[in-house]
């Protein structure tokens, strides 16, 4: 049993490693499979608020797009090396998500899911009108490539990114980190402490949880992911435009969890996976119906509205039910059993 | 200037007091930010005029068919997509409201197209664009005259079911304590229903008087007039009518003068700004309740 | 006698409601206090306050700490938490969709000291302290008798079983005074004898107990002192026996006459 599934895993992580060689890895499909895989660590990063906390952030691109335009304007203007790029857009973008939630800390969930309503707007209109730093509606062109160097070790090492494949391993890899902290955290102190947040923020309380110092990490925590995958996608795509950061995109990505399952970290991927692959599919589809493209958000309303009704824990419930095994617990639920029969 | 602005302010705010006591009342009975009700107010002006362009209904009773089209539209939301979750967690309920918020925008994308359209002009009487009066250096339209007319007839008329219809007494003590109310024999549901089918009623004319005022209706237009009567909602205190009705007053002209005076790129984002004013200084907003951490 | 809290003069107003009036008690360390009186007579008010949930309208709240007595009227809940206070809840709060190993581990928060690096690096240090959050709770579970269900979902747990989980989970918090919230509630007298046993237990801890109950005959058989609440007021205070004939209480519990029928 467990042999089976570790050589599974094996053979899944094969696949996806082999991916960009495989014969129908066009150039298109690897771009899809690079998109799928910044909206899987934007939907990991806001499951964090409504999956763990029970807040729900309606603006979360926010984030994305702090995280893609201090990238695209260091790499552009200031040619900053991509290795301080990726801390200073996270940072940037925690300290933006503390400052948004602050103002909300003492109060119910329902002025959270209104601040951050009106949240992507404001940056929106931020990256619109401050012309001098951002172009406003021209947007950034000509970000260039990610180029990974060492010389400022001394070592003579240069790597650009000029084709879709380095950014799929760059990806796979971004993915694999979130992903792996994301796990840790939820089998941790820090994550326990935000379930119990959100069951109970009373018994949390009383349980000595600082509210308000909990879900500021949160705040942080999950804007910072959220400004990773911004300059991830800022010098892949080499473009950025402020009507790429609108509220629709936070939809979309919440849309992800909700489908996914809220909380559940490997729902969020797969949330990700579908919905991009069924975007690119509608993307076509629709406008041979001759609707317009952007309506393909009906469906995705529609799956939300339907979820919530009918399958409130995610499409995919069983994935849920094997994420949560930690080392510990199995090795308690052996002793149990084994004082049980003994 | 100052007082022209004051004037547009004071036209802009009274319509958001209108879309405003739609969150507000929802709010009161069944505590769900109901993110739909943006959307409603963009159907009510596209309903408008259809009704208008394809039926050849004159403008105001075209008006009175989009408003009770809404009011019906809006009771349907509730009973299809939220009356389903009332006992379920409230995140739940949120969720679904985006959904059909968003669901509701494509529909009217589908429908009317994406791009914004003007109002239908040949409906709108003459008068409405001429001068009504001047008063000193400020020309009032025939436009904003009707709108102060109707808003503020249409508030009274709202304060006057809440206070003195029996099934207004009902939506305020649904408002104050469900359980007791349903104790009390009071019909939730019917109350729920007419709470909707009134705020959406209301919303509609707002988003008919929006459409006339600016000369554009678009199928996204429910979103920014959503957070804006959103931050009214709370300015005045979430849950509280007059509040709401108060708090659009202020944001919209705080909103014109904002625009005239400070910055006007940032026009649309400073009721945002208001709103996080509130949030930190006084979270009960101007009329409200207190409020707490809810346990 | 030490004395652990001492009340002094706490009132709490809610708006135009004084739902405490100028109390004041004091509990004695190593003892257990009842606090009883009639539905809505300000006992879980008065619990609320003590545990910083609400902070007293007046009065002061002087809590022993190592260091000596503070006023505590105003702390947040884990500050009362971690200075020692633990709480349980009349209307049973677990974490219900966890496990109730995990209510456990979280009641043991805030004896532990690992953040975000330790989780996000695994550390030696975090490894060791998410072991020993484990063999911990492990302990209380078997303490209050629920070590066999330990990995159950704490919402499928039996009426009994949860409230007794809900106070392993404050006895995690390794408090010096424990306030139990009506623990009684709901439970058939088998399980409230074991109950009992379980109180005893956690007094040989060297626990300070204070006990709202409306079970009389379970107060009465195992408080040794008792405060008398009614509408607010403290109207009586003293052993078992002299509470039961204390004309005040009768009144207050039976009705104005019924102390002279």
């Amino acid at each position: 049993m467990t042999g089976n599934k570790t050589a599974l895993k094996l053979l899944g992580l094969a696949a996806l490693l082999a991916f960009p060689v495989l014969p129908f890895s066009s150039e298109y499909v690897m771009h899809v499979a690079v998109l799928i895989m910044v909206y899987a660590v934007l939907a990991m990063g806001l499951n964090v608020l409504p999956g763990f906390c029970n807040l729900l952030d309606l603006g979360y691109v926010g984030f994305y797009g702090i995280g893609a335009y201090t990238a695209g304007i260091l790499a552009l203007n200031h040619n900053v090396s991509f290795w301080l790029i990726v801390p200073g857009a996270i940072a940037l973008g925690a300290l933006c998500g503390m400052l948004r939630g602050a103002p909300t800390l003492r109060l119910s969930g329902d002025y959270f899911a209104i601040v951050t309503f009106g949240f992507t707007e404001l940056v929106v209109l931020f990256l619109t009108n401050e012309i001098w730093l951002t172009r406003g509606p021209l947007g950034l062109p000509g970000i260039p490539p990610i180029a990974l160097s060492l010389e400022f070790l001394g070592i003579d090492w240069r790597y650009d990114f000029l084709s879709e494949i380095p950014y799929y391993y760059l990806g796979l890899a971004m993915v694999g980190a979130v992903y792996v902290v994301m796990c840790r955290i939820e089998d941790s102190r820090l994550g326990r402490a935000w379930l119990a947040i959100k069951e109970d923020p009373l018994a949390a309380a009383s349980c000595g949880i600082n509210l308000m110092a909990y879900k500021t990490v949160a705040f942080a925590f999950s804007a910072g992911v959220g400004a990773l995958a911004g300059c991830f996608m800022a010098q892949w795509s080499m473009f950025l435009a402020p009507d790429v950061f609108k509220f629709w995109e936070s939809f979309l990505v919440l849309c992800m969890i909700v489908l996914g399952g809220l909380g559940n970290i490997n729902g969020a991927i797969v949330g990700a996976v579908v919905l991009i692959a069924l975007g690119e599919v509608l993307r076509v589809l629709l406008p041979k119906l001759g609707l317009p493209a952007e309506t393909r958000f009906l469906v995705y309303g529609l799956i939300m509205i339907l979820i919530m009704r009918f399958k409130p824990g995610g499409f995919f419930p069983t994935i849920a039910a094997t994420s949560k095994k930690s080392r510990l617990i199995l090795d308690l639920k052996a002793r149990l059993q084994a004082e049980r029969a003994g | 200037m100052f007082e022209q602005q004051l004037f547009n302010g004071l036209t802009l705010g009274l319509i958001y007091a209108l879309i405003a006591v739609g969150y507000t009342m929802v709010y009161g009975v069944i505590e769900l930010i109901n993110f739909a009700h943006g959307e409603v107010y963009m159907l009510g002006a596209f309903l408008c005029i259809t009704f208008i362009q394809a039926l050849g209904v004159p403008l105001f009773p075209a008006m009175v068919l989009a408003m009770a089209c809404c009011a019906g539209i809006g009771v349907l939301i509730d009973q299809i997509a939220y009356k389903p979750l009332r006992k379920a967690p409230r995140l739940a309920a949120l969720i679904t409201a985006i959904g059909v918020s968003i669901f509701l925008q494509n529909i009217a994308m589908i429908i009317w197209g994406s791009r914004p359209v003007p109002f239908t002009r040949s409906a709108v009487p003459a008068a409405f664009s001429e001068t009504a009066f001047t008063l000193g250096s400020v020309n009032v339209s025939g436009l904003q005259v009707f709108i102060y007319a109707l808003t503020i007839a249409m508030m009274i008329g709202l304060t006057l079911i809440i206070n003195k219809t029996r099934i207004g007494t009902a939506m305020r003590a649904l408002a104050q304590n469900a359980t007791a109310a349903a104790l009390m024999g009071i019909n939730v549901n019917r109350v729920i229903s007419f709470t909707f089918a009134l705020g959406s009623g209301l919303g509609a004319v707002a988003g008919i008087l929006v459409g006339m005022y600016y000369n554009t209706l678009s199928a996204t237009m429910g979103y920014n007039a959503g957070v804006k009567a959103f931050a009214a909602a709370v300015l005045g205190g979430i849950g509280s009518v007059p509040g709401a009705m108060l708090g659009g007053v202020v944001l919209g002209v705080a909103e014109t003068l904002g625009a005239g005076y400070v910055s006007s790129q940032y026009r649309d984002g400073l009721g945002y700004a208001v709103m996080i004013a509130v949030i930190l200084l006084r979270p009960s907003g101007l009329l409200g309740k207190s409020v707490g951490q809810k346990a | 006698m030490d004395t652990i809290l001492k009340i002094d003069g706490v009132s709490k107003r809610f708006g135009g409601l004084m739902a405490l009036a100028d109390v004041s008690f004091e509990v004695k360390k190593g003892r257990i206090l009842g606090l009883i009186g009639p539905n809505g007579a300000g006992k879980t008010t008065m619990f609320n306050c003590i545990a910083g949930i609400y902070k007293p309208t007046e009065g002061r709240i002087v809590f022993d700490k190592e260091t000596g007595p503070v006023d505590v009227g105003g702390s947040r809940p884990e500050q009362m938490t971690q200075m020692g206070v633990a709480r349980t809840f009349q209307n049973i709060r677990l974490f219900g969709s966890l496990p109730v190993l995990d209510n456990v581990r979280i009641g043991r928060h805030c004896r532990a000291a690992q953040g975000f690096w330790g989780a996000v690096l695994r550390t030696k240090g975090q490894k060791a302290e998410e072991r020993m959050l484990v063999e911990q709770s492990m302990e209380y579970l078997d303490f209050v008798g629920l070590k066999n269900k330990a990995l159950d979902l704490s919402s499928s747990l039996s009426y009994g079983d949860q409230r007794r989980l809900e106070i392993a989970r404050a006895l995690a918090s390794q408090p010096k005074l424990l306030l139990l919230d009506e623990p009684a509630a709901g439970m058939n007298p088998q399980e409230t004898a074991s109950l009992v046993d379980l109180i005893h237990a956690i007094m040989r801890k060297d626990i300070t107990v204070v006990l709202i109950e409306h079970d009389m005959k379970l107060v009465m058989s195992i408080c040794e002192h008792l405060v008398v609440l009614d509408h607010g007021v403290k109207i009586a205070e003293g052993g078992p026996r002299d509470i039961r004939e204390n004309p005040e209480v009768i009144e207050a519990y039976l009705g104005r006459g019924a102390a002279h029928a």
